[in-house]
């Protein structure tokens, strides 16, 4: 199972288009959006500077970006042409394909999460300590998990032609309605309550609290886990469905 | 559960892969499996089974069901009804166990890769490996082992695939139409990598649309139709019935078809005109009987039977009983 997990990491690497789209996409994105900013214009009531809080969204829509948009088209297509027939014709187990595939996805919004990060410290001059630099690049890496599950879920639902309007649109969607472009506290209340119940609000919050200096909440990060338990379970089901007609 | 005790359908077992006395356990057997996509019937009530060391063509019109016969039998479909084993267990853990190795007709690849980083992954995955080197050798891809795998003709690809299904100590190859693609010489270099397979000691089941491959390297013979088994036996054998000759004349005058119909050794009868097609599994003796009724035929042509007109017959034959069950 190494090997697979290597060369699906090899085979993205060498992907240089794809590379370079999902890691410049949210840097750029970012340096755009935040020139309206003041540098020291405050982002409402949250107690952060604007672009400190462009940042950490920048930096969750980046990954999502990379783990949602990559996984769904990938697996579909792969489906399609029965290179995942082939593969469960080896000893690799079930969960080998999808781990290999989330992966693959880590190796490409890693590289994205940490460019924003670098850029909001840079350019930006958003002053944060060591340990919550480190801590907002492994909270946002690790929470794309949840976006990368969902990506393998709709690889499996849908067909190849199918699966990159629907992860787009779950991808709008979800980036939205998470206050990661337009920030949530520009949100009507009873928005704002449900955002902060869709995956997207709680990832970008996640880099927001060590922002603060806290600890993650607890309630973002439960949500967040129900979410991956959700998505992954869901890309179990459809995996297993799969086996039955494929 | 068990079914080593499964019935060889209207097997009859090729003695010419010499074991003895007591039946070899058993590489595959199918129990009455059943298998519908909604209203149709892929594969019905089907019974079969596999012994060590047998090379067997899976032959079938289009739509017979084979591809749904190899996909249950490599647990990529469950039957609706029956038992697939292969090797005593579920097809899953023979697959697991590394004792099966299977070259799809629909396998796609995975791409953006090299054909050697393609072989050393599935070496990897094989729980009984063998050395990427020596698999790429035997499948004679050696050469362009640092190809890209999407930029491959049609054979290369074909051999790429079969290198996936020899990449460990499989004790069963499964192989679907593994020359569709190749030219004529790519095919003779195919099936003599694969002959070296078999003399490893290896079960090989293949399915293919080519009569002379079955013919020149299967010792047993399965046809599927409808999704049924309607013969299993050696080439020879399913010549033998399907009427093993072709005698072919002309008659002047009025023919008398029910004198035809009786003839001796008779297997199939066709008139069209003057001209009389006559399948007999005994030409000689059959021809005997024709002049024996003072017949004078004219332009007598007596033929042998290929293993294709062999195969039709039998199909052409199911077909007819079909329709008259219904």
């Amino acid at each position: 199972m190494k090997t697979l997990v290597k060369l699906e990491i090899t085979r993205t690497l060498r992907n240089r288009k794809f590379m370079f789209f999902s890691v410049m996409y949210p840097a750029i994105l970012f340096m755009i959006v935040s020139l309206s900013f003041k540098k020291d214009t405050a982002a409402g009531t949250t107690g952060l500077t604007a672009v400190a809080y462009l940042m950490t969204a920048m930096a969750a829509f980046g990954a999502m970006t990379a783990v949602l948009m990559g996984n769904a088209e990938r697996i579909a297509r792969e489906r399609e042409k029965g290179w995942v027939r082939q593969l469960r014709l080896t000893a690799l187990p079930g969960r080998g394909y999808v781990t290999a595939k989330i992966a693959s996805a880590a190796t490409v919004s890693l590289p994205s999460i940490v460019i924003v990060l670098v850029l909001g410290a840079t350019v930006k001059g958003v002053h944060l300590a060591a340990w919550q630099w480190i801590g907002i690049g492994v909270a946002t890496w690790a929470g794309s998990l949840v976006f990368a599950a969902l990506g393998v879920a709709i690889g499996y639902l849908a067909t190849a032609d199918a699966a990159r309007p629907i992860s787009m649109i779950f991808y709008f969607g979800l980036a939205a309605l998470g206050g990661l472009w337009v920030p949530l506290y520009t949100f009507p209340h009873w928005l704002q309550t449900t955002a902060g119940y869709l995956p997207a609000g709680p990832y970008a919050a996640l880099g927001r609290s060590i922002e603060l200096g806290d600890a993650p909440h607890a309630k973002d990060v439960t949500v967040l886990v129900v979410y991956l338990l959700l998505f992954a379970g869901a890309a179990a089901w459809l995996y297993r469905k799969d086996t039955r007609k494929a | 559960m068990t079914a080593p005790a499964a019935k060889t359908g209207t097997g009859t077992r090729p003695s010419a892969t010499g074991e003895n006395a007591a039946p070899a356990a058993p590489v595959v057997a199918f129990t009455g499996v059943d298998k519908s996509f909604g209203p149709v019937k892929a594969v019905a009530d089907l019974s079969l089974t596999l012994y060590p060391g047998e090379t067997v063509a899976l032959l079938g019109p289009n739509g017979a069901g084979k591809s749904t016969a190899l996909d249950l039998l490599l647990g990529l479909k469950n039957p609706d009804h029956g038992t697939v084993r292969v090797f005593g267990q579920t097809p899953a853990q023979a697959i697991a166990a590394g004792r099966v190795g299977a070259m799809l007709q629909t396998g796609g690849l995975m791409e953006e890769v090299t054909v050697r980083e393609l072989v050393g992954l599935a070496c990897d995955l094989h729980p009984r490996r063998y050395p990427v080197a020596d698999v790429l050798a035997a499948a004679g891809i050696s050469d362009i082992h640092d190809r890209k795998v999407n930029k491959l003709s049609g054979g290369q690809e074909q051999r790429v695939r079969f290198a996936l299904a020899t990449a460990g100590a499989n004790d069963l190859i499964v192989l679907d139409e593994p020359t569709t693609g190749m030219d004529v010489s790519a095919r003779q270099a195919f099936w003599s990598t694969m002959r070296a397979q078999v003399d490893q000691g290896r079960t090989v089941l293949f399915a293919t649309h080519y009569l002379e491959e079955a013919d020149a390297i299967a010792d047993r013979v399965l046809v599927l139709h409808q999704g049924r088994l309607i013969a299993d036996g050696t080439a020879a054998e399913i010549k033998a019935r399907a009427g093993a000759r072709r005698i072919t004349f002309d008659l002047d005058g009025a023919i008398d078809l029910e004198r035809l119909g009786a003839l001796p050794h008779l297997v199939g009868l066709d008139v069209t005109g003057p001209t009389v097609r006559i399948r007999s599994d005994d030409a000689d003796a059959t021809m005997h009987a024709v002049y024996g009724l003072g017949l004078y035929p004219r332009n007598l042509e007596v033929a042998g039977l290929g293993l294709e007109q062999a195969f039709l017959a039998i199909t052409d034959a199911a077909t007819a009983e079909e329709a008259g069950n219904r």
